[in-house]
């Protein structure tokens, strides 16, 4: 087999900052090749030296034969690139973006339906719809069909489904083996674990060092405690009230005609892990909207904390927590700075805070890092953060966004130790996730799709009724039914 | 809980590379060169002298115009095409021809406050040469300036450079501010909060005031320490005005970036409003000159009511009386933009 | 191949140009941003001597006095709007901002035709000087027979004659490199210019491609103002629309580079945005000569105007436009704009980066 990718002895500094050190590996021509490893290890470093965005302080790499030093263009003309923060020009269309992207690479959105035509079929009928009204995940969906509409010799793929809910990541791995298939060499990166399966060869990277490259099987095994930690022990009925915490009935949102959220009733306990679960566009974003007091409700009624959503919704908000993946803490402040700030807003008192402070970042051991900007850290902690910094002043229910996009598997697993943690002083987690490992952790789950909730219940009682091994498998038997795609 | 908001404000304005830099530079630069370029005072006009009597006295009258102030003697021409190619190529600005005892003065006015005032100074150089009686009959008239004494321009400017300086400050770094925050999406996270729209939008605002009144302060420091002009009237009115000025401008870059979705947009509107706004106000040019129907926009021109105020307070030394007037009227817009500008803020929607 | 690259080139366009129709705010201030500048420098901006209120004093109305009087208010320059009479009465009223000019009639006016004082607010020194000038001119009524007078190329001393040339060097500059710097720089805060720098087409082309709506957009708004000027502002057209277009297009060029030497330097939107308001709006604004004459600044502020491009070009504009000169009366100009447009095209392309940095 013929080399499409090597990489010898390549390190790359920024300032202080060792980004890369003595990174080498090959990836084979039509090979499906996998860089993962924790945030900050180097990943999106390496793709960029790769596609000729950055040049290597020491060592050489050549893609398709061609030098990433000396023969830029060469390669430019036979990679596709999709970076981790790919993004759409908003106040163009669907259609406009993926044409433009089209063109872009010199081929045309007919030629290239075929390879795209899984994931673009959902968005098809929004294609005159402006790509900065679509959601998070559509936006996500749009961007891999513009990455993927020309065919190229080699694909990199940074993170490319973060934020997409797993029946459309199966869909999108599915797309890539068909283009394996046209000896097309794809290197992706991704936190899924069951997307590393779906990789020949991975290479593990931690602190910008190979520390292994090795099917995805061999390597999961021999890094298990990185990749695979032991499930958490979680005694489900404790901390769990009769009172409800949060009580919704017939709540609807439409948008004109477009019923975003239509007619969805459920009721959330005190101390309740409530795990929110729908596709891409199912409407989960905006029923959390409308719960939080940051939209008005078309119609029905609802009850956060004992305050009505349509009128109270100032009260609401003072007893409740938010975190989103989108935004969570100022990075311009520092650690310490944005614990005061928002406990400031919920009116707890200087000494109290200060207090406060030191407890949590003893217990998250984040001491040393009390003065450091939030936007120096790593992804996983200012995840942690964030969600400690929601439920500092004690909130009666926290609700969580797609806390975890993004973060590595050992990082999530403490993400829901903390969790777990907050559940048993009584504060109710309302959550939502693409990972179906995470499904399992909640007390109760609901299932959305096309703005109705379809299922309901315990993670167990879900796979029995619906006579299925796992909740992925739930998931996407579920999702399936889905007969429209957008919020 | 507005204390932390603020708190949070003034890191961020601090951590910012390049806020600190404006706010620390803008100030002196404007205070330092402006003043010196808006300078209106006609001088070194050069003149070409097309002299075909080639007498005593036309010679003579030639001197008087090399000694003059204003005038700058180019050269002597042959013909007055050639003195009209002079000035065809800015060699020259005014063209003072002698044929037969008459006197033509041709002066380009492409400009034409120049134009006009270079050539009524060298008529009357021209006229007090030729017929000493008119000068006699001039001397008898005399002159007196109230306020500005020195007639300098710079007097008539720096109040007005001031009030730039506050729309800068207050107006177009909080309305930017706000807008970023929203591009950013930071502006959701404070929404789910408690924090009530009030408490928001006066952290935005407190931080850009206090910054404001800081730099007019710098500036009256300024204007004493370069150029020796300090405010004849009460200082406190100087700061009434700008708190005014400034809760207006505050507010009207509120509004834009509540509606505004992108920076750009915001800076652009903004931008025409106060070009509008200024032009409009009598900062450079007298409001009186206006056609009726720009002088009606003066009637709700903010702007204008402190530029009015404030050379009032600063140049003419007027008490609160003699700006009671205008205080009121700022009062009246400023109030109603800011009830707009909160109302406008919409925390649920 | 060349009929991809075409293709791939004219999406790119149309993808800018979509950008730009589709922030109709913005599009509408751009338009009428040139549209509300002429009408306010044609019509609202002047410095004419006109309305200025004032009072007569005067202790005894005599024959002589009244026609004075009578003159001053049949004149468009002043408006009377008291007559008082002790000169203490009048000064009150300047102060109280009631009146900006008093004439002050000695009681032997009329029997030596002279004794005339002047009280003049003289906060604004250059209006107050001209508003003296004016009615000493209106009441001594000078034999002015013996000098002729003649006002070249403006001969009512419009301000909108001056102004034109202004504004276009004005709007060019901030339209072509506020404009395009933005645009480059958003792309880069987006992380799009990630997947536009490793697609196969040529950075540069990349480049062209957006300075393109940006260029016809200028070369639009040169000619709505063009036209405003003619037909509304009746500031008419002297010199050779040709030449005139020409050296437009050089300036719209230099304006062009610069915008793309910011979006080199700035890495944020908010950046861009202050590096060309500050550095290129403030000082072609104060020390192009667009309101304020070169001339009468200090030396070393003079210097400073020498290397800011917008000056050459209204001087250019300003004897091409109005005074009608031929091409070769501004050769100096446009040899200095072609320079610089030469000179910061070249940094602009060497500097941009085809990485990441």
């Amino acid at each position: 087999m013929n080399e499409a990718i090597i990489a010898s002895h390549v390190s790359k500094n920024y300032g202080r900052v060792r980004a890369l050190r003595d990174v080498s590996f090959s990836v084979g021509k039509g090979e499906v090749f996998g860089l993962i490893g924790p945030d900050g290890a180097g990943k999106t470093s390496m793709f960029r030296i790769l596609c000729t965005l950055l040049l290597p302080d020491v060592g050489t790499a050549s893609v398709d034969g061609y030098d990433v030093v000396r023969q830029m263009s060469d390669i430019r003309r036979r990679v596709g690139y999709m970076p981790g923060k790919f993004s759409l020009y908003q106040d163009l269309t669907v259609q406009e973006n993926l044409e433009f992207f089209a063109t872009l690479f010199g081929t045309t959105v007919e030629e290239g339906y075929d390879s795209i035509k899984a994931i673009y079929s959902q968005i098809e009928r929004f294609k005159d719809r402006k790509a900065g009204a679509l959601s998070g995940g559509m936006k996500q969906k749009l961007a891999l069909s513009c990455a993927l509409v020309h065919q190229p010799s080699v694909l990199f793929l940074d993170e490319p489904t973060t934020g997409v809910d797993p029946v459309s990541r199966k869909e999108f791995w599915d797309m890539l083996s068909m283009l394996k298939e046209r000896q097309i060499t794809i290197v992706a990166s991704t936190p899924y674990l069951d997307e590393v399966r779906r990789c020949e060869r991975v290479a593990f990277l931690s602190e910008g060092q190979v520390m292994g490259i090795d099917t995805p099987d061999v390597i999961l095994d021999r890094f298990k405690d990185v990749f695979n930690p032991p499930g958490i022990e979680h005694e489900k009925t404790m901390g769990v009230a009769e009172e409800n915490v949060i009580e919704v009935e017939h709540l609807v949102k439409a948008f004109g005609d477009f019923h975003a959220v239509d007619d969805i009733s459920f009721s959330v306990r005190k101390g309740e892990i409530f795990g929110f679960l729908g596709a891409n566009g199912a409407g989960k974003t905006t029923a959390m909207h409308m719960l939080t007091g940051l939209n008005q409700p078309t119609s029905g009624t609802g009850r956060v904390c004992g305050f009505d959503i349509r009128t109270q919704y100032e009260d609401i908000k003072r007893h409740i927590g938010y975190m989103s993946q989108k935004f969570s803490l100022y990075e311009d402040l520092t650690v310490a700075e944005n614990i005061r700030l928002f406990a400031g807003i919920y009116g707890m008192q200087d000494d109290e805070i200060a207090r406060k402070t030191d407890d949590l970042l003893r217990k998250l051991q984040f001491e040393e890092h009390k003065n450091d900007l939030v936007g120096s850290l790593p992804l996983g902690w200012k995840q942690k953060l964030a969600f400690s910094v929601s439920i500092f002043h004690e909130p009666g229910v926290v609700f969580l966004d797609e806390p975890t996009g993004g973060v590595d598997p050992a990082t999530r697993r403490q993400f829901w130790e903390l969790i777990y943690d907050a559940a048993s002083r009584g504060i109710t987690v309302f959550v939502t996730t693409h990972y179906m490992d995470e499904a399992e952790y909640c007390d109760r789950i609901s299932i959305m799709v096309d703005g109705k909730i379809s299922a309901m219940g315990t993670p167990e009682e879900l796979k029995r009724t619906l006579n299925q091994p796992d909740m992925d498998h739930v998931f996407t038997y579920l999702a399936r039914q889905a007969t429209r795609s957008s919020d | 809980m507005i204390k932390y908001l603020l708190q949070k404000e003034f890191l961020q304005i601090r951590r910012n590379s390049f806020m600190p830099k404006i706010i620390f530079i803008f100030p002196i630069m404007v205070m330092c060169v402006m003043p010196w370029v808006m300078n209106q005072e006609v001088t070194n006009i050069r003149v070409d002298v097309v002299d075909t009597d080639r007498t005593t006295e036309s010679q003579q009258l030639v001197h008087q115009i090399e000694q003059s102030n204003y005038f700058i003697f180019n050269g002597q021409k042959a013909t007055y095409q050639e003195a009209l190619k002079d000035i065809e190529t800015s060699q020259a600005d005014i063209i003072l021809e002698i044929r037969d005892g008459q006197y033509l003065i041709a002066a380009n006015a492409v400009n034409g406050t120049k134009g006009s005032i270079g050539s009524s100074y060298l008529s009357q150089i021209v006229t007090a040469h030729v017929q000493p009686s008119v000068v006699a009959i001039q001397s008898k008239v005399s002159t007196l300036f109230l306020y500005n004494k020195g007639q300098s321009y710079k007097v008539f400017m720096i109040p007005a450079l001031m009030g730039i300086l506050m729309m800068m400050l207050c107006g177009f770094l909080p309305a930017l501010n706000i807008v970023g925050e929203k591009e950013k999406g930071t502006i959701e996270q404070i929404n789910v909060t408690p924090v009530s729209k009030w408490s928001f939008i006066l952290a935005k605002l407190i931080p850009y005031w206090l910054i404001g009144l800081l730099v007019l302060t710098v500036c009256l420091i300024l204007s004493w320490l370069v150029y020796g002009i300090t405010c004849q009237g009460p200082l406190l009115l100087i700061y009434l005005l700008a708190i005014l000025l400034a809760l207006f401008f505050s507010s009207f870059g509120l509004i834009i970036s509540n509606y505004s979705d992108t920076m750009q947009q915001a800076m652009l509107v903004m931008w025409f409003f106060v070009v509008c706004l200024m032009l409009l106000s009598g900062l450079f040019t007298p409001t009186r000159s206006m056609p009726s129907w720009a002088y009606l926009t003066t009637y709700v021109n903010p702007m204008h009511y402190f530029i009015d105020a404030i050379r009032t307070v600063f140049v003419r030394g007027g008490t609160f009386q003699s700006i009671a007037h205008q205080v009121y009227a700022l009062v009246c817009i400023s109030t109603l933009m800011a009830v707009w500008a909160v109302k406008s803020y919409k925390k649920n929607n | 191949m060349t009929r991809i690259k075409m293709n791939t080139f004219l999406s790119f366009v149309i993808k800018e140009t979509r950008h730009i129709l589709r922030d109709k705010r913005t599009m509408l201030i751009l338009f009428g941003m040139p549209v509300v500048l002429m009408l306010l420098f044609g019509f609202a901006i002047t410095n004419d001597v006109k309305n200025v209120r004032t009072v007569a004093v005067t202790s005894q109305m005599d024959h002589l006095t009244q026609t004075a009087i009578d003159r001053l208010a049949a004149s468009e320059y002043f408006s009377i709007t008291a007559t008082v009479p002790q000169p203490q009465e009048a000064e009150l009223l300047i102060r109280s901002q009631q009146a900006d000019l008093a004439v002050v009639f000695a009681h032997d006016f009329a029997a030596k035709k002279s004794g005339v004082q002047f009280i003049v607010d003289g906060a604004d020194p250059n209006m107050a000087q001209q508003w003296v000038t004016y009615a000493q001119q209106v009441i001594l009524n000078p034999q002015s027979s013996l000098v002729n007078l003649k006002l070249l190329y403006n001969p009512r001393m419009k301000s909108a004659y001056n102004f034109v040339p202004a504004i276009m060097g004005m709007l060019l500059l901030l339209i072509c490199a506020m404009m395009t710097s933005v645009s480059i720089v958003r792309e880069k805060e987006q992380g799009t210019m990630e997947v536009l720098l490793v697609s196969p087409v040529r950075p540069l082309m990349i480049i062209v491609a957006k300075a393109v709506p940006y260029l016809l957009q200028a070369l639009l708004i040169l000619f709505i103002i063009l036209a405003m000027s003619a037909t509304v502002l009746d500031v008419p057209l002297q010199g050779s629309l040709g030449w005139i277009l020409v050296v437009s297009f050089i300036y719209i060029l230099l304006a062009l580079s610069l915008g793309l030497l910011i979006s080199n330097v700035a890495q944020t939107q908010f950046v861009a945005l202050l590096v060309s308001a500050m550095m290129l709006l403030l000082p072609t604004v104060m020390l192009s000569g667009m309101l304020f004459p070169v001339e009468s600044m200090p030396r070393i502020l003079q210097w400073v105007s020498a290397i800011i491009p917008p000056r050459y070009y209204i001087q250019a504009m300003r004897k091409l436009m109005i005074m009608g000169v031929g091409i070769g009366e501004v050769w100096q100009e446009v040899t200095v704009l072609t320079g610089m447009t030469i000179l910061l095209l070249v940094i602009s392309l060497k500097k941009f980066n085809k990485r990441l940095s």
